[in-house]
Parts: structure tokens; sequence; C-alpha cells
């Protein structure tokens, strides 16, 4: 049962046998982010959901029509359906389709195979004495008939719906696509929705600090513009044996209509994919039947998985039965009453578990009825519906180790149901059920321990929370309530706080902290073998001197003290730096500070400042020029500031600096403007032009005012020119394919008038969400350089969380899907 | 069932699963904003609403009131921490009787822990034998506490009772007490950080039944071995 061989061509299996669920992975673009884009689709579906619903259905006519037709003789092999006219006003899911167009004309020889004798005596006596008559010599491996694979193509057409509402609960349910959602996602490229991870419209919207893109693989070497797959290079695992998923790429199909291969031929399929007629002569005996499978399987990552059938004709004796079945249950038998199918039959109400011995299990149904079926993957259990009545879990162990697929069997000549696989609303309110079930999940792994072990924390208190847990549970719940659990809290929120520098909120917290841990000790003197909490914090209270960092001993526990505090503040004054782009103060800082950051891979942070400083000086030579031609225009001598400093807030234009006398390389090549960078002080460089404008300056003529702007542009354009052309020399021999691309971009910065305005890729690489990248990954190879983790293990966690999840989804575990890390902690 | 074989996971592929999952520094800020509020670091949330740009979820003043009621139990004074809880919203101890009980009986362990052996037992006798009449479980506890006065300071007492008296059972107290006012201002009881290391044992304790998956190391993040594992 493990090794299943692959099934039908149509539906690309790899070779992998554990690959279970995962035979829908099909490689595609889409977007790992699409959080706004699904809310947006469902709130058009259901919209037209509810257009749709408010239409009468002409389901009730027709359903006579066709009872009533059934009735007359229908000679075998034609469908027996009258044919539906267009009746209603433009159903947008369901166009009217002649059913029998589309059935492959079917022989009713074989029709009515059938298997041998049981292994099992049925138990279920009345069904049999319906006659034994027409037996047939056809073996029990009879095929089931598969159409020929081009037809599949048709499924893509016209049909599809988007993704059903309920599956928004599932944690993965970016994951899970029909037909429809995907060829939309088709058509976004990748590399503009890729970029950025981690942010969507709502993080954006709100007046948060400037985005940064935050990304988790190491820097990389080339700006958000270009980080697609090839700067990671990461190339695909060896596929050998093992579970092999490009995470970005998985794709789950969801089954939109019912197979057009995977059936027996006596079951005809509407074009739309969702009636089934059985167009055969009625079976005699219980060993004949007819039943079809959907187009994919259900991917357990829905977490549970809802579909409802309308019996449209059903015979009095007729045993229709719906439900669930695995990829090579023969299909000449009703689900249920084979292994690894499982089904509710209509003719009694049993629930059959895959073999012949069912129970009672619910009401009879007959035609006109609605029967839902849902699999819960969670529990791995089945239940039904009835006219949007719950009808109870049954079944165990369904989904466990195979592949399910909605399946519907039926034996009576004429029978038809029409499956409703979430294009149109459901009768039972399967939303409030999915919460309800999500809720218990949840609950139950919110109750998991906490094992501190994960934090770094020694095992010996680790052992002790566990026992206390355990013993703790039944009156508090595993409560937070003891200092040693909250101590690695504190540690990991501290060491994320220093992380991105956030120094007097870090400070605060452990001004807070040591009190607290003070306290507890002064509380102590009873219970004097209670161990002594938190030195680290106590030692931060008593400014205890710095425990030397060295690197690569970093740790969590020695970066509880204040050590960090200057560390922390020459780092932020880097990163500081870097984000108003003085990159000059910058380099000096992090040369004297931390030399061997500069040296990383190759010089790679050294050469990406570099280049920025570049771009900085480039936008201050615009600024300054067009300073000169703002001072041509008005009389007035406006603010002249000549330090031509100010990288940022720059938008205004820069008429005709795309005039710049490149051509003049100006040998002398004013050296003392970058000597002059660092004499100004980085506050002086980072006042805002308002400041300065308001600050007096001397009171002279127009003209000389303006001899001395133009003699600050062309300096400043001389200083930026001459310094693009060291960078050249610099790395014209370095060869790394980013270097090139990136020293590429920074010059192609030059041949805009106005590098912010010009939009796209240049003003990407001028503007400050550029520079705040650059600060970001300075501050991380800082850390780096440190022996510190390039990320916080506050975020590493998390995403380790995150990743969990979404591999169990992918393995099959069901509870998974009611695992929404950003639901239930971001968003919640 | 059958067994099915163990998915081996490779570390690139883990390493893009870690990158595929969705947070921005933003989140995150909030996640410590959340564990700040929800631990009554009133004066670091602060700091952080500025230094981060976030806005606060609550109050900070509701923050104060609720670690003053929980420094009043640390300090073992449980009777300003019932007038403060009271002050708060008096609901709080109307509908929650076994809150109420942990305070009383956190009571009675510090008039034992301070030697007051005849409050003690009145203590015990006007209020909490009432109460423990009302369910065996409060009736339990009780018994336990009154074991302290038994074993005194003597070194045959069981731990079960001497930590009674431990720090840490002012702090579970005083937990509770934090709980269940969260609770009041309809906040979680437990900081999100808290449900996310919950969530991620659950994770990783499901995934090794099933997968053979790379050891990150949570604080470097680097892989290899967890040390302490």
């Amino acid at each position: 049962m493990s090794a299943r061989q692959s099934r039908s061509a149509s539906i690309p299996i790899p070779p992998t046998s554990v690959a279970r669920s995962l035979e829908n992975v099909i490689p595609m673009s889409f977007s790992p982010n699409p959080v706004p884009r699904p809310r947006l689709s469902s709130v058009g579906t259901s919209a037209s959901l509810n257009l749709n619903r408010g239409i009468p259905p002409s389901i009730s006519r027709s359903v006579s029509g066709s009872y009533a037709s059934a009735i007359g003789a229908v000679p075998r092999g034609r469908t027996a359906g009258p044919v539906r006219t267009n009746a209603a006003p433009a159903p947008v899911f369901e166009p009217r389709i002649i059913r029998a167009t589309t059935s492959p004309t079917p022989s009713h020889d074989v029709v009515c195979n059938h298997a041998q004798s049981p292994p099992t005596s049925p138990t279920r006596s009345r069904r049999l004495s319906s006659g034994v008559r027409s037996q047939s010599a056809l073996g029990p491996g009879f095929p089931p008939h598969r159409a020929p694979a081009p037809a599949h193509s048709s499924h893509l057409t016209g049909h599809g719906f988007p993704r059903p509402a309920y599956l928004e609960y599932s944690s993965l349910h970016d994951m899970l696509h029909t037909e429809a959602g995907s060829s939309t996602l088709v058509t976004g490229t990748r590399s503009s929705t890729y970029t950025v991870p981690g942010h969507d419209a709502r993080v954006t919207a709100s007046p948060a600090p400037p985005v940064i893109p935050y990304p988790y693989f190491r820097r990389e070497l080339t700006p958000v513009l270009d980080s697609d797959d090839e700067s990671i290079a990461t190339p695909p695992p060896p596929a050998v044996g093992a579970v092999t998923v490009i995470s970005t790429n998985t794709v789950l199909m969801l089954p939109t209509r019912w197979s057009e291969q995977d059936r027996l031929p006596s079951l005809s399929v509407s074009g739309d994919g969702r009636e089934l007629t059985f167009t055969g002569p009625s079976c005699i005996g219980d060993r004949e039947s007819s039943a079809a499978r959907t187009n994919h399987a259900i991917p357990p990552a829905c977490g549970v998985y809802y579909y409802e059938v309308e019996i449209l004709h059903k015979c009095p004796k007729g045993p229709i039965s719906v439900g669930f079945s695995g990829p090579e249950v023969r299909l000449s038998r009703l689900p249920g009453w084979e292994k690894n199918s499982w089904g509710y039959h209509a003719d009694d109400g049993w629930a059959f578990p895959g073999h012949k011995d069912g129970s009672p299990y619910g009401p009879t149904f007959d035609t006109g009825d609605v029967i839902g079926c849902g699999i819960d993957f969670s529990q791995n259990r089945v239940f039904y519906t009835k006219n949007g009545g719950f009808l109870g879990m049954v079944f165990e162990n369904v989904g466990k180790g195979i592949d399910v697929y909605p399946s519907v069997g039926m034996r009576q000549t004429n029978e038809s149901i029409r499956a409703n696989f979430g294009s149109s609303p459901f009768k039972f309110a399967i939303e409030e059920h999915i919460r309800a079930q999500r809720d218990v999940v949840w609950n139950n792994i919110m109750e998991t321990p906490v094992d501190w072990r994960l934090l770094g924390v020694g095992p010996r208190k680790a052992e002790e929370e566990r026992k206390m847990v355990g013993d703790e549970k039944t009156t508090c719940k595993g409560l937070l309530e003891d200092e040693e659990s909250r101590a690695p809290l504190r540690k990991l929120v501290l060491a994320y706080l220093a992380h991105h520098g956030y120094a007097r909120t870090a400070r605060a917290f452990q001004r807070q902290s040591g009190g607290e841990t003070r306290g507890a000790l002064d509380a102590t003197d009873i219970q004097p073998k209670t161990e002594p909490l938190d030195e680290d914090f106590k030692m931060a209270v008593d400014d205890a001197p710095a425990v030397a960092s060295a690197p690569g001993a970093f740790n969590l526990e020695s970066d509880g003290d204040l050590s960090f505090d200057r560390e922390l503040n020459t780092r932020l004054s880097i990163t500081n730096a870097i984000v108003r782009g003085d990159i000059e103060s910058a380099l000096l800082l992090i040369g004297t500070h931390h030399p061997t950051v500069l040296e990383r891979e190759q010089g790679l942070i050294h050469f990406r400042l570099r280049c920025r400083k570049f771009v900085e000086l480039v936008l201050d030579a615009g600024e300054a020029l067009r300073r000169v031609k703002e001072a041509e225009r008005s009389v007035t001598p406006k603010a002249a500031p000549t330090a031509p400093l100010e990288g940022e807030d720059i938008v205004g234009t820069m008429d005709g600096v795309g005039a710049m006398d490149v051509d003049d390389p100006s040998p002398e090549a004013q050296p003392f403007s970058s000597t002059s960078v660092l004499v100004v002080s980085p506050s002086a460089s980072t006042r805002p032009p308002s400041a300065l404008s308001s600050a007096p300056s001397a009171p002279s003529p127009v003209q000389s005012t303006h001899a001395e702007l133009s003699d600050a542009a062309r300096t400043s354009l001389h200083t930026a020119l001459s310094f693009g052309q060291t960078l050249e020399t610099d790395y014209k021999n370095d060869t790394r394919p980013s270097v090139r691309a990136h020293l590429r971009r920074t010059f192609g910065v030059v041949a805009y008038d106005d590098p912010l305005a010009a939009g796209g890729e240049v003003a990407e690489i001028a503007g400050q969400s550029a520079r705040n990248t650059l600060a970001a990954e300075v501050n991380q190879a800082i850390l780096e350089s440190q022996g510190r983790p390039a990320h916080p293990a506050l975020e590493t966690l998390f995403r380790q969380a995150g990743a969990c999840v979404t591999q169990l989804g992918l393995l099959g575990v069901g509870a998974a899907a009611f695992a929404d890390v950003r639901k239930e902690f971001i968003e919640g | 069932m059958p067994a099915q074989p163990k998915a081996k996971i490779y570390q690139e592929e883990w390493e893009r699963r870690l990158h595929d999952v969705q947070v921005s520094k933003d989140d995150l800020n909030r996640l410590v904003m959340d564990y700040l509020v929800i631990e009554g670091y009133k004066s670091a949330a602060e700091e952080f609403s500025k230094e981060a740009a976030l806005d606060a979820p609550v109050d900070f003043d509701s923050i104060e009131n609720r670690m003053n009621i929980r420094e009043a139990l640390q300090r073992g004074d449980v009777g300003d921490a019932i007038t403060r809880v009271n002050d708060l919203n008096p609901d709080i101890l109307d509908t929650n009787p076994s809150l109420y009980f942990r305070l009383q009986q956190q009571r009675l362990i510090e008039y034992i822990r301070q030697g007051k052996v005849a409050d003690a037992l009145q203590f015990a006798q006007d209020e909490l034998a009432p109460r423990g009449e009302e369910s065996p479980e409060f009736l339990a506890e009780l018994e336990r506490t009154m074991a302290l006065l038994a074993f005194e300071s003597s070194p045959l007492m069981p731990s079960s009772v001497s930590e009674l008296l431990s720090p840490a059972q002012r702090l579970k107290t005083a937990a509770e007490v934090n709980a269940a006012i969260l609770e009041s201002l309809s906040q979680g009881k437990e900081a999100k950080l808290v449900g996310l290391l919950r969530l991620l044992c659950w994770g990783e304790a499901m995934l090794e039944e099933r997968a053979d998956l790379p050891k990150l190391d949570l604080n470097d993040g680097t892989f290899g071995e967890r040390a302490t594992r």
C-alpha cells in the first residue's frame, strides 16, 4: 500500500513512493506572499456566489424531469437525462452542457463487470437477494476504463473556480490551488512579487518605519530588485528517494471535477465535470458497480476537505455510495466496499469502512437530497452531512499513508448525481465546523509543554520544567509560573533588541527584569537551595565590566550584561550613518571598530559600501547642480549651504545634470573633497535642509553666492567622478558576476538627471530603501564578524516554527493546517 | 497502517523553507511588544513603542497596575494584592473562586512563613476551611498547606510541602492572577512568544517522527547537532 504504482498518465506522479500528496507538485511561478490577493479573490467569489445563489436553480425542475424520463424505457448506453435547456439565467458556474456529448460511448458489455467472490461473506443478504443474474466472465482485475490522455486538456477550459473560501482556514492555503487559481498565477512575474518576503500591504500601509527587505538567506550582493533565485543559488537538493520540494513552487491541486479517465465508462461525466450519470444497464448483484474519482487527490494540507453531492436521480433500489477512495481502488465496486475506500450508502444509510462489514450510520437518502462528505485530516476521520445537517464523525485512519479522492459509485441506469467541489455555496455551514475544529486542534497544540532546551537552557532546568509542567498541567495549564522558564525568554527578547539596536528599550528591559529578579532573590532566604536566578541580569544591574565578547564564543549567557551597550552604540552609529547616506562616517567607524567586517567575503561589504558612497556622491552632485539652477532663477539668495552633503531628501529635479561634464575627467580630481567629508561632523551633514535654511547664512551678494554654488557643484561633481574612476579601477579585476552586475548598476545612476525620480531599478539603487538594506546587511555582517548569529534567535525560532508547520502539512499531518503561525501570532 | 519511510529533508531544502516563512521585522517587533506588555515590562514597552514606531496595544498604565499587583504578591503582601485586584475589577475574583482560593492559600502560606501560627490557624478556620468543604480540590490544597505547620522546619518535610514556601509558589500565584487580569482585559493570558515556543515544540516533535530534518541551532541559526540535545 505504501508503494503505489503510477496510476494515470495524465497526472504527473513523481517516482518517489514517499512523495505522498506531493504528486500534485507542479513547479510553477507564484508568489509566496499572496496575502492580499486571495482575500480579494475570495471576496469576489463570495459575491458572485451569492449572486448565483439568488438564482433559483433549475435543479428541482430538471430532477423531476429526469426522473420522469427515467421511468420510461431508455435505450441502454444512452444518456437518460433530458436535454437541459439553459433555463436559469446565466449561471456562473454551471454551463449547461448536454451530458451525452462528453461520454465516450460506453459499451454495456463493460458496464457490468464485477469482482469475483469477495473474501468475506456479505453480511447484507438483502441486497444479494435482489438476484444474481447476469454474471459476466470478466475477472476481478478488469481495468477501469481510461480515456486517452488528451481529454485532460479539456479540464482546463472554462470550468475553473477559485479556491473555496473555507480552505482559507488552512495555514497552507497559499499552496492550495484550483486550476482557475493557478492559471491566474502564472501570469504574475516572479521577480516582482517574490523579492520582498514578509511584506504585505497591511504592513506597508501602517505608518511604520521604512520597509526593509527581510530575507533569511545570507545577504545577497544585489539589492532587492535582482534577488531572484540565481543570486541565492540554492541548488535543488538531490532527488534520490527523498521528499524534495522546492518550496516556493509548491502547488497542491484541489479536486475540481470528476476525472474523465478515472471512472468506469458506464458513468458519463458532464461537460463541466460535476455531474455523473450512470448510462449503463443496471447492475445486478453486489459485485457490480461503477465508481468515479476526481481529477486530483485531496491534499491533506487542506486540514478539512469537503464536497457535496446532490442526488439528481436515484432508482428505488439504487445503493448510491458517496465517499472517498484511494487511487488504486477498483472502480467496479462502490466506495466503502473495497479496502482504502469509505462510503455512505443511500439505500440503507450504512457506512462502509473499506469492507462489506458496514454499520448503521445515518438516514437513507434519495433523489433531491444533498449529501456532504468531509474528511478531517487532523483526525483522519470522515463526516457526512445531509441537506446541511451534520451526521457525525465516522471511520478511522482515513487517508493515512495514501492519497484519497472524492468518489461516488452508482449501480442503476439513469442514476445521476451532481457534485459541488466548492464552486458554489454549500448547504452545510462548513466554515463554522472548521473553525470549531481548528480551535480544538489549536488549543491542543497550545497545551504542549515548552522544552526550554530549544533555547539552549541546560538540560537540568529543562527536566525540572518538564516535570513541573507535567505535574501542574491540570491545575494551571502550563502557565509560565516560574522564574526558570522566564529567564530564557528574557534572554531571547534581549538578544533581539540588541540585534536590531533598540538600545533604549533594551536598557529599560534590563533594568526592570534585573530589579524583578532581585525582588525574587530577596524572597528566597527561606529556601536556600533555590538556584541563583539569572546571573546575567544581576551582572547587568551591577554594571559588571564587559565579559569580553570573544569572537566565536558568543552566547546569550554573556550577552545579558550591559557590555553590549558600547558595542551596540557603535553598531547603531554605523547603521544610522548608512541610513542617512553618510557612508564615509560609516566606513570610518567600521574601520575603527570592526575592521574585519570590511574584509568579509573578499571585501564584499566594503565594495557595497563604496558603491553606495559613489551613489551618494552622484546624488550630492546632482543636488548641488540643482542649487545652482535655482540660484540662477531666483534673485533672492535662498539657503545656500556650501556643504554638498545632503544625501537625503533629494526629491527636487536635477535639470541639466544629464549634461554633466562627463568628458571632463579633471585630473586634479579634488582629493580634498573626500577629506572634507571626513571633517564635517555627521550631525551637520544630517541636518535637514530646513534647519540649514533657517540657519543664518552670510548675506552675500547674489553673484558671489552663485559663484560659490557653482564651485561647490563642480567640486562635488569632480569628487563623484573621480571616486567613480577609483572604484572602477579597484574592481576592474574582480570577476565575480555579482560584483560586475552591481558595479554596472551603480554606474548606471550617473546616466539619470534625477535617479530618485527615474523610477525602476535606478530609483531602487539610489533610494532610501537601498540605504536601509545596506544598513541591515552591515549590521548583520558586524554581528557575524563577532561570531553572533546573522539573525536573532527570535526570528529563527519563528521561521523554524513556520517551516515545521509547512513541512508537516506537506507530509500529510492535517493538524498542521490548523496551526497558522501568522494568523495566530502576527495578525491575531 | 504501513510504516511510511521517514522522509529525508536536506539542509538546502530546509533553508529554503525557513526563507519562505513570511515574517518581517515589523512582525517580530509586534511579537516583542506583546511580550513586553503581557509580561509587564512597562518602561521597556514604552521605549519600544517609540524606538520601533509601534502603537501600544494597551494603555501603559494598565501594565503598571498589573505589575503592582504582581509585585505585591511577590513581596508576600497578599492583602494588598487582593485590594488592588478588586480596585481594578471586582469581577475578577468574584467570578473565579479557584483563583480567590489560591490567593487565600498564599495568604496562609505567608502567615506561616512569618511564624504567625495563631494567625494562620485562625485564618485557615475562618476563611479556608469553609471553601475546602466546597471542593475536594481545595481541601487537598488546604491540607497540604497546613502540613507546613506540622513539619515546621523539619528536614523531613517532603518537597511537595516545602515547595509552598519557595518563591516559585509566589510567582505561580502571581502568574495566575496576572493571567486572570489579562483575560479580563481580553488579552492573551500568555505572551504570544510562549505560544510560538509551544507550537515549535509540537511541530518539531511531530516532524521528527516523520522526517529526518537538519538540526537547527536556534540561538545562532546554524545547522548541526543542537548542543544541548
